[in-house]
């Protein structure tokens, strides 16, 4: 973690107020850290499995490091070796990587407002880490503080990125050698963290309908074994809860119209009385 | 293909679809019902990704759903964050009820 300070520094020396803002920066920083590091602990059995699969399948040992280094997308690249490893051809392994990947045009439609009138290089640092941990933590930032905030993201996304290099050089060097590390239930931590960042973010009804909506489809494309179940629980959950804001909007403006009615007509009474 | 040249066109997928809406040149501009809609991507994405680990968990162990850890750990982490706001605590309260159960159960 030590070696992506630099980085750091050197991103915030764009920002103005440097010298004032680095006693700041640095305690978001750790808070990014810190917040991250749950995460991390989940990852840490995927990044093996996918640097032990990439051995398993013939790849070099640079070239299993290169897929973590420059791919970093845990699903995208396990399901693509999966493939290279069936010997499949070059097509259906980039159209699966596409598919698994379209979630993340979600999350950079998200954050466009935040991050779109950025020089390119925070611009490319930005989408290089934002995978699906980073947008979670981004947003909780978001729901808690009211405002975006370009260092904790970058540097939570940093934290992510040194532990799933640093699992799967483990995983290269392990190679054919690992136990059933998805037996120990790691995975559990991921679930225990989106639910911590997720509960304190349900504040109005349509966030609980699309919660409730995306949980329910997900459980039902699961069971009913639907190649894209995600992406698709999710979008039944944002048109969920689109439509339940649409929904109170209306009621209310329903209501503040009613209201002005009964002011207009009250007026209009008075005016008559007036006139008589 | 060579799998070097794959590894490349892999990268500039993933990188491709993570970077397309912070394009300064991108036509598409975001109307006002879709900034609408996208405000409840991430609730409903991450509720997408916890919610098969807690309820169909017990399937990678092979286990019954109602003697699975994740089911009772998942239930409690949702009781711990209504109870506890800092979020630190709540993964470590059900992190640690993931570890004992997983134990007992």
């Amino acid at each position: 973690m030590a070696s992506s300070k630099p980085l750091i520094e050197e991103l915030d020396s764009t920002a103005p107020m440097q010298a004032e803002n680095q006693q700041g920066n640095l305690s978001i920083i750790v808070r990014g850290f810190i917040d991250m590091f749950p995460l991390c602990v989940a990852v840490i059995p995927w990044g093996i499995l996918c640097g032990s699969l990439a051995i398993q399948i013939g790849l070099s040992p640079w070239q299993a490091q290169a897929m973590s280094l420059f791919v970093f997308a845990g699903a995208a690249q396990l399901a693509g070796m999966q493939l290279i490893g069936l010997g499949s051809p070059a097509m259906p392994i980039l159209s699966s990587t596409f598919v698994i990947s379209s979630r993340h045009l979600l999350y950079s439609a998200v954050f466009q407002s935040y991050v779109k009138n950025l020089p390119l290089f925070k611009r490319i640092v930005f989408a290089f880490f934002l995978t699906d941990e980073m947008f979670a933590l981004a947003n909780a930032y978001i729901a808690k503080h009211k405002r975006f905030c370009y260092v904790y993201a970058v540097a939570s996304g940093i934290a992510f990125y040194v532990m799933w290099n640093l699992a799967t050089l483990v995983g290269i060097v392990a190679g054919n050698n690992i136990e059933n590390l998805q037996a120990y239930g790691l995975e559990f931590a991921i679930a225990a963290t989106f639910i911590a960042l997720l509960v304190p973010a349900i504040k109005d009804k349509p966030v609980l309908m699309s919660v409730l909506a995306s949980g329910v489809s997900v459980l039902v494309l699961e069971l009913l074994a639907f190649e894209y179940a995600l992406i698709a629980s999710t979008f039944v959950g944002m048109f969920a809860g689109y439509y339940f804001a649409r929904k109170s909007s209306a009621i209310m403006s329903a209501a503040l119209k009613s209201e002005e009615k009964k002011r207009a007509v009250r007026g209009e009474a008075k005016q008559e009385l007036r006139d008589e | 293909m060579s799998n070097d040249l794959l590894i490349v066109l892999i990268t500039a997928i993933t990188f491709s679809c993570r970077y397309l809406f912070f394009m300064k040149s991108l036509p598409i501009s975001l109307s006002q019902r879709v900034q609408q809609l996208l405000q409840y991507t991430a609730p409903s994405v991450l509720t997408a990704m916890w919610v098969p680990i807690v309820f169909l968990g017990h399937k990678t162990e092979g286990a019954a759903f109602f003697h699975s850890p994740f089911l009772y750990a998942g239930l409690i982490t949702v009781l711990a964050s209504l109870k506890i706001k800092n979020t630190l605590a709540v993964v470590v309260v059900g992190m640690g009820s993931f570890l004992i159960l997983n134990w007992f159960l």
